[in-house]
């Protein structure tokens, strides 16, 4: 049943289908052109919806891309849209337009996924690191940085050392 | 007066600010929060909150570990609400694998978890008035909360990083000990908050402090996604367990405080109010302990699930605690967010802080109740 | 009336030397005193049981606290204003040694006894609100000199009525008080004379409080103000400014602000209780015994109070002391100015 309650996304989603809350918690899926984001935010602003969530996925590997994920919800009633939005899979490079304009909420939202993702947003109006130390040079959440399995082999023999002295 | 005077006069009002440098060590900052104010005199101009000191990469080590693995990390989230968080990342595993909950399991669940909210309401009471400048009520809290941390702590094993759930369960049974002792704290609590009511709530300067003080207004609330105690005492009633009931808790009777005022004194109230509602599901469900298993038969090592997204949502002591897992059909996931209340209300601070004085500064962001390891995680 | 010092010893220089030993030997003693009584106080508040390991029920404690604060390092920060950074605690502290100098604590011996006792008392704390803005503007620290801005604001908004309620007190010996024989003459009783004050109250047995209840609230309130003492220890709120004008101090440049702020609270209680208690008078006991048993009464309120309320806000605090305590403290001069006329 779409679209719900004073929501009009009619035209601004390349995909829309249903999904079954009882199962994964959303009510709706939909997929959105990272050009008409803000007109879609625009639209679950309207229709008096918050930003419930908002981050990124590293799907290079699979999809090609760089998911930007985004849920809505509403505080009298339930009723959860995820919102996905593919970017070009290549950091640096990847870029949104910013919701702050719509939701403030996206601003640090945006700032940690250009943090940990490295994805810029166009029209935020401070993008910036917000966890990570801001002389740092990577971005933690991309598959590529730091697997355990790359982690060098501690010498357990020179830590035992330094400890008992 | 020329005009001349006039301007220097002028630039030199707009001269007399400066900025302060608040936290990440300070007396209240709850921890390492750092708040960049820029002030003239004792008016707070600009805020800009500072965080990521407290950032232990729970969400990459998510995706480094199986999530049996991870389910440790999950009580060091936010160490006030530990028990909730623990229990909430079994219950979305559950749901996304599929895996069924022994009816006495889940009913404990409940009992723990608003155990850990009455405890964390408490060290929030205490440690508000203490940010007020109120001594004593934060040792009186903190003699309450004792009880609680030992129940729990005669169950789980620790007092702060629980770890007591499990897939399909929770680690250990509770028995008649854990039973009484419960039944006594509650009584104890209900005969300390009239109490608290008059040495605090009643108190003039106390509500001088707080009323008016740090108003979020609703539309300030659903822009920033601000939701819990906060969210309540602006007027929405909103509260998870009631809007996507999980577990058990639709079995329960109970209410959902609110008040309209949003401002500091509206969040204390209704934090009080809800103490005394996690007291009333705690005695629904000790009347109603079903008997049997704490645990599935076939212990739960591995998570099979179908790959997906899955989202699944519990209201912590401090709001909307969603978790949203990225599931591509193996053991590790492949990507874990976690969406904490503190998150949100902290992303609102510029905006309710501005124009407000020092000391008021103090009082809201005591008041909203932020735990720093929450935010930064 | 009571003898002073110099009654006693006729040289001066021996007299001051005496004078000033016997005051920094009972500040001290107050001080360490008052530092486990207030310990224990809020402890026996909150209900816990405070020091208990150090000599009998911690007696020995601040004892051993001091000694603490003897052997510490003096921490000198970066860029601060050195002359002011230094001068700042011995300027806050000194004021009070020649206050408590001034107070008439039995009816037989007084280390001064002087006509202008009232004026000099307010005059010395004064001088404590200058001391606390040099600390705070020295230390080259935001949060000091935010403290020390409200300090300054603080102590002279508090001091009108302050003032203000004592001079009903004034008005009253005026208007009552008759004479006193000394050394064989007679003088009038003067309202500004701290031992006149309680001379006319012992006399006429009945203490000010009885007379003056609203001034003495009041005058209560203001001494808790001008002290920093809670609820309006706003200058150093150290949920809020970590230690105000002293969080740059360490060792026992901290510890002299910290005697001082408990010296203050000490002569604001014994001041209270010559105005408005009757001072040494009292039955069976002694003289000083009943001074010193009312002061540290007031004591104990003041610490009562400060461990029960919270803290004001700053605008809160100053609308207070504008709106409430000025116009109530001229308004009760005034009556009593207009009742010592007609009766």
């Amino acid at each position: 049943m779409l679209p719900t309650a004073g929501l009009d996304l009619s035209g601004l989603t390349s995909s829309s289908v249903d999904s079954d809350y009882a199962v994964d918690g959303f009510h709706h899926r939909h997929t959105v052109e990272s050009g008409r984001i803000v007109e879609i935010a625009r639209a679950f602003c309207d229709g008096g919806y918050h930003l419930e969530m908002m981050t990124c996925e590293d799907r290079r590997a699979d999809l090609e891309a760089m998911r930007l994920v985004y849920t809505f919800g509403r505080f009298d009633l339930v009723d959860r849209h995820l919102v996905f939005v593919d970017l070009v899979p290549e950091i640096p490079g990847a870029e949104a337009p910013s919701m702050t304009g719509v939701f403030p909420a996206a601003d640090w939202y945006e700032r940690e996924v250009y943090d940990m993702y490295g994805v810029r947003f166009s029209g935020h109006p401070d993008l910036k690191r917000i966890l990570l130390p801001d002389d740092a040079d990577f971005h933690a959440l991309l598959k590529d940085f730091g697997r355990i399995e790359d982690a060098p082999e501690e010498e357990s023999g020179e830590r035992d050392e330094g400890q008992g002295a | 007066m020329n005009s001349g005077v006039l301007d220097t006069l002028q630039r030199g009002v707009e001269e007399e600010t400066y900025y302060l440098n608040m936290g990440p060590q300070h007396p209240s900052m709850h921890g390492v929060l750092r708040l960049l104010l820029h002030m003239r005199g004792e008016m707070v101009l600009e805020c800009e909150p500072i965080i990521g000191y407290a950032h232990r990469a729970h969400e990459k080590m998510a995706e480094n570990r199986s999530y049996i693995q991870f389910l440790p990390n999950t009580s060091r989230i936010d160490y006030l609400s530990g028990m909730i968080y623990n229990i909430a990342f079994c219950q979305a595993i559950e749901k996304m694998a599929g895996i069924d909950v022994p009816e006495r399991a889940e009913v404990i669940r409940v009992i723990v978890c608003e155990l850990n909210r009455i405890q964390s309401h408490l060290l929030w009471f205490g440690t508000f008035l203490l940010d007020i400048g109120g001594i004593t009520p934060f040792l009186y809290c903190f003699d309450d909360r004792e009880e609680i941390l030992g129940i729990l702590d005669r169950v789980s094993g620790s007092r702060l990083t629980y770890s007591y759930g499990r897939f399909g369960g929770v680690t250990a049974d509770i028995d008649d000990v854990f039973i009484s002792q419960t039944r006594s704290f509650l009584d104890r609590l209900r005969g300390r908050l009239p109490m608290y009511e008059g040495l605090v709530t009643k108190n003039v300067i106390f509500r001088d402090r707080c009323k008016g003080v740090g108003v979020i207004t609703v539309d300030q609330a659903r822009a920033y996604g601000v939701t819990g105690p906060v969210l309540r005492a602006s007027g929405v009633a909103y509260d998870v367990r009631k809007a996507e009931p999980y577990g058990v808790y639709d079995r329960y009777d109970f209410e959902i405080p609110t008040r309209t005022s949003g401002d500091c004194l509206a969040r204390y109230e209704v934090r009080v109010a809800e103490m005394e509602q996690s007291c009333r599901i705690i005695e629904q469900a000790l009347d109603a302990l079903p008997e049997g298993a704490i645990e599935p038969a076939k212990m739960v090592k591995k998570v099979k699930s179908a790959a997906g997204e899955y989202y699944f949502a519990v209201e912590s002591a401090r709001g909307h605690f969603g978790m949203y897992i990225v599931s591509d059909g193996t053991d590790v996931a492949s990507r874990i967010k976690l969406r904490t209340p503190s998150f949100s209300v902290m992303s609102a601070a510029p905006d309710v802080l501005k124009g407000t004085m020092i000391a008021d500064v103090i009082a809201i962001v005591g008041s909203v109740d932020v735990v720093l390891p929450e935010i930064d995680r | 009336m009571p003898r002073t010092l110099l009654d006693i010893f006729p040289n001066p220089l021996i007299a001051v030397g005496i004078g000033i030993t016997a005051v920094m030997t009972v500040l001290s003693v107050n001080t360490l005193f008052c530092i486990w009584f207030e310990r224990k106080v809020s402890a026996w508040i909150q209900l816990r049981m405070g020091p208990m390991e150090v000599g009998f029920h911690g007696t020995m404690q601040t004892v051993a606290d001091m000694v603490k604060l003897l052997g510490k390092q003096l921490v000198t920060p970066k860029g601060i204003d050195k002359p002011l950074y230094h001068l700042a605690p011995i300027v806050v502290f000194a004021p009070v040694v020649a206050a408590a100098s001034l107070m008439p604590f039995s009816e037989s011996v007084a280390i001064t006894n002087t006509n202008i006792g009232l004026v000099l008392v307010f005059m010395f704390g004064g001088f404590a609100s200058i001391g606390i803005f040099m600390g705070g503007w020295g230390s080259n620290n935001k949060y000091a000199l935010l403290g020390a801005m409200r300090s300054v604001a603080q102590n002279i908004s508090y001091e009108i009525p302050l003032i203000l309620s004592s001079l009903s007190v004034v008005l009253l010996v005026g208007a009552m008080g008759r004479e006193f024989a000394v050394d064989g003459g007679v003088i009038q009783a003067n309202g500004m004379n701290l031992a006149h004050i309680t001379g006319v109250q012992a006399q006429r047995g009945v203490w000010f409080l009885l007379l003056q209840p609203l001034a003495f609230i009041i005058f209560f309130i203001a001494v808790l103000a001008e002290t920093n003492r809670a609820p309006f220890d706003i200058p150093e709120a150290e949920s809020e400014l970590i230690a105000g004008f002293h969080t740059e101090y360490s060792g026992m440049r901290f510890g002299l602000f910290f005697f001082a702020e408990f010296s203050n609270m000490f002569i604001g209680a014994m001041v209270a209780t010559i105005l408005f208690l009757g001072g040494w008078d009292g039955p069976v006991l002694p003289g000083p015994a009943w001074f010193f048993l009312k002061t540290y009464f007031l004591v104990f309120c003041m610490m009562w109070i400060r461990w029960t309320y919270p803290r004001l806000r700053f605008d809160q605090l100053m609308t207070f002391a504008w709106g409430i305590l000025v116009p109530l403290s001229i308004l009760n001069l005034l009556i009593t100015a207009f009742l010592v006329k007609v009766f």
